[in-house]
């Protein structure tokens, strides 16, 4: 007679049909708790959503237009603290100053990079002719902190700028005549 | 403050703390010394026993080189040593007297005599006279005296004999003798009743011997008779030998055909005994007289005569009474050379000959062998020239021998019962001039590479496929030497023992040859990568004795592997440089007289041209002759340039130009930048605000010294070596001529020391009285980033030096500043680095401390501020604040605690790696050692422990096959565990 076969173990059931994930608490939030769930969010917006009317297309270009030169304008308000950190640092070569260098120098060029990706969210057939200067004022701002850092590396003596700098590929100068001495 | 990509700067700010040290570990591990005496010379060689209470003696001698040293004859180590010829005036050879019973040596060279403790070299007491010494002699004590033992010096002074007794104590004068007629003072010899002073009287050519009895309490003349020589005496070298045995003092002389010896019992007025020279297979060539010093020795002598195939002794007794010379019995006639030495124990004497198979002693009494032992010698050295020997009787009739013997072939061997004991290569003092050499690489590798340049592509990458399997063939024994290789590299080599004697390049540049030429006429190569061995040697030529070869030139030709060296009387001689196999001798007189030598260009190829007496070449076939200036220095001191005109198949050389100091003055030096190397890293100099600064590369350049006894002034000219034209020059007033001056010029920089005083007749607060050392920078111009007249000009002349006809040279812009330094330096010379990015160290030899320093070229910067701090900048640029004196610091000396004596000239050769430079110092001694003035920063110092390093690895390996499989299990159980 056969038994039947024995319970399958633990870990097999549990294997085929994971446990399902706790719930957080029953327990209902305390009173005057507003709680993080997106949920609530949601709620929230939706209700005030409800209130206000949509804005026009006109509306939306100008806030785009608005929030566009932000963007633009965004390195040059780094550019004093900048500025002030690497006045600070000192022009010897340490693991601060350097790394401040790099980044003095990636962050434009990552920005000069990515400059449609950071005005497309603004891109419409409304802004896109006034985009144009924004763009350009962007790519300005961003040179100007390229040239703080080329002032940085200026200062840390890093720029081949001096008479030093190309002494190796100087040679001397070559005797036409030659004298052999016998003493 | 602004970063200095510069290495440069790096090199300077950053090592140069480190570079101002000769490390405890590599002292006597990198460096190398051949402590030398130079060869002994007969009269001044013995045994002596510096405690009389103790068996044990030490041999002592006083050289050709006016070394007085004393060795241990059972290792063969230097006790202790002085350099006597250091002292003014020494310049012949000296007297070695020891004072039996005492611990005190006396010798006497040039106008000095000097009483040494012979146990530490110590000065006992030294007195100078005027005058020269001619001979030293011990006083005879009366019997049971025991006062300190007094000796008597000889002196010629103004031409006359002046005999002083001087106490032995403090060297004080007892009395004087002088003699008022001007014969030659020869000797003096001593008995206990009187003294007597052997001279030359008559004319020259044909002296007669003149014999002067002296009291020796008083030093009155009491007796003086003439021996009638009959023309048998030229010189003072005919007379053979005077005094000896104190008891019955002789002297003796040979007639010109050798046929008969002459001798006379000193104090038997006109009784001249003729004693027959019996001949040995031909006639003879040498007679040499050995008699015992001591006053208690039997009267006897012996005779040694040369052939030139044999050699035979007679020995003679005196008799006391009667003064009458008998022969006893002769030594067999024996062939080829050998030497014969004479040792005396109490009464008894001995004479002790060695030859080529044997050594015998004998006693002087009778003709028994009393030992007898063949002779085994490690290699043939050459025939025995002369020894001293002790003899030591064991038991009643058993002794023991040992000789120290000078061979031919210029070593000095201790042979104890017939075995060699010790040898001391002291042919190798005296060197006179020296070359690096490298190894040659294999000769087929080279040859193999040039088919492979020539042919065309297919064909040679063929060939060297070819090349590359038969280079297979010497793969197993690569791989067999290869864990030698590896054991090498990182066990400490005391583990591993001492290098094969083979000579091979090795990867550092560290393994080069030293080619020495003596100037004895002997040529040494040493291998300066295994402690300066001597490789091989060979005599060049025979140098009569009392004659030094004048090296003029030596020439080392890597490629061919051979080395050529010519000498004053136009002989030269072209040796391989590895085996000092001769590959051609040309013997002197051949060729006229050669003062100098310089390696030309010419279009049959380089050789080295001979300059002739006053700086005169000669003419010389065409195609021989060189297109370059020559600079030649004349008899006069005029230093001339020379160019070769062609003048049909000949070339005649023509003086293009002539630089003479002003009236007064004498040229005593001229030098010229290193012709053989001298690499120029940067021809600029960064300053602090990053400008340059930029030097005076002027290859044609020569420093002349030229000093005025009269004025007490030195001046220093800079020529140009093209046009002769001056481009600088310095004086310094209140100069001591004197004093030794020394002056180097390299890159763009020239250094000079001298002695000078406080002028009196300028008010110069600068002026400072001592030995002086000064630095000069040349630069292009004092403006940073300016190159001067010739501007950015690619080429320069210096007949031409610009487009405008006539135009003036450009000079250079010169800053100087001088140093104080402790004592006198007697040679300078820089070291030589592969690119000359290292700093230099400039190389001082001190004679009078016997050293060496190495003053790194960072501490001698005429651009350092005087009189207050560096600003930033100039920090920066290296400088620091300058301090007047440079002391001699301990860690600066590159001979450490060794003692160089006699250094005549330092030579530096480059090593592979940049910061490391071969010196090699040589004169009396030889030494040699490596230096990193920029510390060694491209090789591993002896501190890295590899062995630790390669330990710590494996130990990290079986760490980790050990632990990985447990942490894996671990893991393992980890997960089924925690569930």
């Amino acid at each position: 007679m056969a038994s039947p076969p024995p319970p399958p173990p633990r870990w097999v059931v549990e294997l085929n049909s994971p446990p399902v994930a706790r719930t957080k608490s029953t327990i209902p939030d305390p009173p005057g708790y507003t709680g993080a769930s997106s949920g609530n969010k949601k709620q929230i917006a939706s209700s005030k959503g409800e209130v206000r009317k949509a804005p026009t297309t006109e509306e939306m270009d100008t806030l785009k237009l608005k929030k566009a030169w932000e963007v633009a304008l965004a390195p040059v308000k780094q550019l004093p603290m900048t500025a002030i950190m690497m006045y600070m640092s000192g022009n010897s070569l340490q693991i601060f100053s350097i790394m401040m260098v790099v980044m003095a120098f990636k962050n434009p060029f990552m920005g000069l990079m990515a400059t449609n990706q950071a005005f497309e969210k603004f891109e419409s057939e409304g802004t896109r002719g006034n985009l144009l200067a924004v763009k350009g004022v962007y790519v300005a701002m961003q040179l100007l902190a390229l040239a703080l850092g080329v002032w940085k590396v200026n200062g840390m003596g890093l720029l081949p700028t001096t008479r030093s700098d190309w002494l190796a590929w100087e040679v001397a100068r070559d005797p036409m005549e030659t004298a052999i001495p016998a003493f | 403050m602004r970063l200095h990509i510069n290495h440069f700067c790096l090199t300077l700010a950053s090592i140069v703390p480190s570079t101002l040290a000769v490390y405890s570990d590599e002292a006597y591990s990198v460096d190398y010394h051949h402590e030398l005496l130079g060869l002994p010379l007969p009269h001044t060689t013995f045994f002596h026993r510096p405690r009389k209470e103790e068996k044990a003696s030490l041999l002592y001698t006083l050289s050709d080189l006016g070394v007085l040293g004393a060795v241990n004859p059972g290792l063969g180590k230097i006790v202790w040593r002085q350099f006597l010829a250091g002292y003014e005036g020494a310049s012949e050879s000296g007297f070695l007297r020891p004072i039996e019973g005492e611990n005190i040596l006396v010798s006497a060279i040039g106008s000095r005599v000097d009483a040494w403790d012979a146990l530490n070299g110590r000065t006992a007491w030294g007195t100078a006279f005027k005058g020269t010494v001619r001979d030293l002699e011990v006083m005879e004590n009366a019997a049971g005296s025991t006062d300190a033992t007094d000796v008597l010096a000889l002196f010629q002074e103004d031409g006359k004999a002046d005999l002083r007794r001087l106490k032995g104590t403090n060297g004080d004068v007892v009395w004087e003798f002088k003699d008022g007629s001007s014969d030659i003072p020869l000797q003096v010899s001593t008995n206990v009743q009187s003294v007597f002073v052997v001279s030359l009287h008559g004319t020259v050519g044909s002296y007669n011997l003149k014999v002067t009895t002296l009291d020796p309490v008083t030093g009155k003349r009491t007796n003086e008779y003439t021996l009638n020589t009959k023309a048998d005496v030229h010189a003072p070298e005919d007379v053979l030998l005077v005094g000896a045995n104190s008891a019955a003092s002789i002297i003796a002389w040979t007639d010109k055909t050798l046929k008969t010896l002459k001798v006379n019992v000193l104090g038997k007025s006109g009784d001249i005994q003729s004693l027959a020279l019996k001949e040995a297979d031909g006639a003879i060539t040498n007679v040499s007289l050995h008699a015992p010093h001591l006053v208690q020795s039997q009267p006897h002598f012996l005779v040694h005569s040369h052939s030139a195939v044999a050699n035979r002794a007679d020995v003679f007794h005196i008799d006391l009474t009667s003064g009458s010379i008998k022969k006893a019995y002769d030594l067999p006639k024996l062939p080829g050379q050998g030497s014969i030495s004479v040792s005396s124990v109490d009464a008894n004497v001995y004479f002790t000959r060695l030859t080529q198979d044997e050594a015998i002693v004998v006693s002087s009494a009778s003709h028994g062998i009393l030992g007898r032992w063949p002779l085994k010698l490690k290699e043939y050295r050459g025939s025995f020239v002369h020894g001293a020997t002790e003899v030591v009787q064991r038991t009643a009739d058993t002794y023991a021998i040992r000789s120290a013997v000078v061979t031919t072939d210029q070593d000095w061997v201790l042979v104890r019962n017939g075995v060699e004991a010790w040898v001391r290569t002291e042919g190798l003092s005296g060197a006179v001039a020296a070359a690096w050499a490298e190894l040659p690489e294999s000769e087929s590798l080279i040859q193999n590479l040039e088919v492979e340049a020539e042919s065309n592509p297919v064909s040679s990458y063929i060939h060297r496929v070819n090349r590359h399997v038969n280079d297979l063939q010497s793969l197993p024994d690569y791989l067999q030497r290869l864990p030698q290789r590896f054991l090498s590299s990182i066990l400490p080599p005391a583990i591993i023992g001492p290098k094969a004697g083979v000579l091979v390049r090795d990867s550092f540049g560290f393994n080069k040859l030293v080619i020495v030429a003596t100037q004895r006429g002997r040529i040494y190569g040493l291998d300066a990568g295994n402690d300066g061995t001597v490789v091989w040697s060979t005599r060049a030529f025979s140098q009569p004795a009392g004659k030094l070869w004048d090296v003029t030139g030596m020439w080392v030709e890597n490629l061919k592997g051979t080395t050529t060296i010519r000498g004053g009387e136009g002989e030269y001689i072209i040796v391989n440089t590895t085996s000092g196999e001769k590959i051609e001798t040309v013997p002197p007189g051949s060729w006229p007289v050669v003062t100098g030598t310089a390696l030309v260009d010419s279009p049959s190829g380089k050789w080295l041209l001979p300059i002739g007496a006053n700086g005169d070449p000669g003419e010389i076939p065409q195609e021989w002759a060189p297109k370059d200036t020559i600079v030649v220095q004349c008899d006069d001191g005029e230093v001339r340039g020379l160019k070769f005109e062609v003048t049909g198949a000949k070339s005649a050389p023509i003086v293009t130009w002539r630089f003479n100091p002003p009236e007064g003055q004498k040229i005593v030096d001229v030098i010229s930048r290193p012709t053989n190397y001298d690499p120029v890293a940067s021809i600029g100099r960064v300053l602090g605000d990053r400008t340059v600064l930029y030097k005076y590369l002027n290859t044609n350049i020569a420093l002349v010294t030229a000093t005025s006894a009269h004025d007490s002034t030195a001046t220093f000219y800079l020529i140009d070596t093209i046009s002769g034209g001056v481009l600088h020059s310095a004086t310094h007033a209140g100069v001591d001529t004197t004093q030794p001056i020394a002056s180097v010029i390299t890159e763009n920089w020239f250094i000079y020391s001298l002695w000078a005083d406080i002028s009196s007749d300028t008010n110069n607060s600068g002026d400072s009285k001592g030995y002086q050392l000064v630095i000069s920078e040349m630069y292009e111009s004092n403006i940073p980033n300016d190159r001067g007249p010739q501007g950015a000009e690619a080429n320069s002349s210096s007949l031409e030096p610009s487009d405008i006809p006539n135009a003036d040279p450009a000079l250079p812009h010169v800053i100087s500043e001088s140093f104080l330094i402790p004592e006198a330096i007697s040679h300078m010379s820089v070291t030589q680095t592969r690119q000359g990015i290292s700093i230099r160290q400039v190389l001082c030899t001190l004679a009078s401390s016997g050293a060496i320093v190495g003053i790194p070229k960072s501490i001698l910067d005429p651009r350092r501020p005087v009189g207050r701090d560096p600003t930033t900048a100039e920090m920066e640029e290296g400088l620091f604040r300058y301090t007047p004196v440079i002391d001699f610091d301990p860690k600066i000396i590159l001979t450490h605690k060794r003692e160089v004596i006699g250094i005549k000239d330092v030579i530096a050769a480059p090593a592979v790696l940049e910061s490391t430079s071969l010196v090699f110092a040589y004169g009396v001694d030889i030494f040699g050692t490596r230096v990193a003035p920029s510390a060694a920063f491209d090789i591993l110092g002896k501190g890295f422990n590899k062995l630790s390093l390669v330990a710590t690895v494996l130990a990290l390996w079986v760490g980790v096959v050990v632990l990985a499989p447990m942490v894996r299990r671990k893991q393992i159980n980890g997960r089924w565990m925690s569930a």
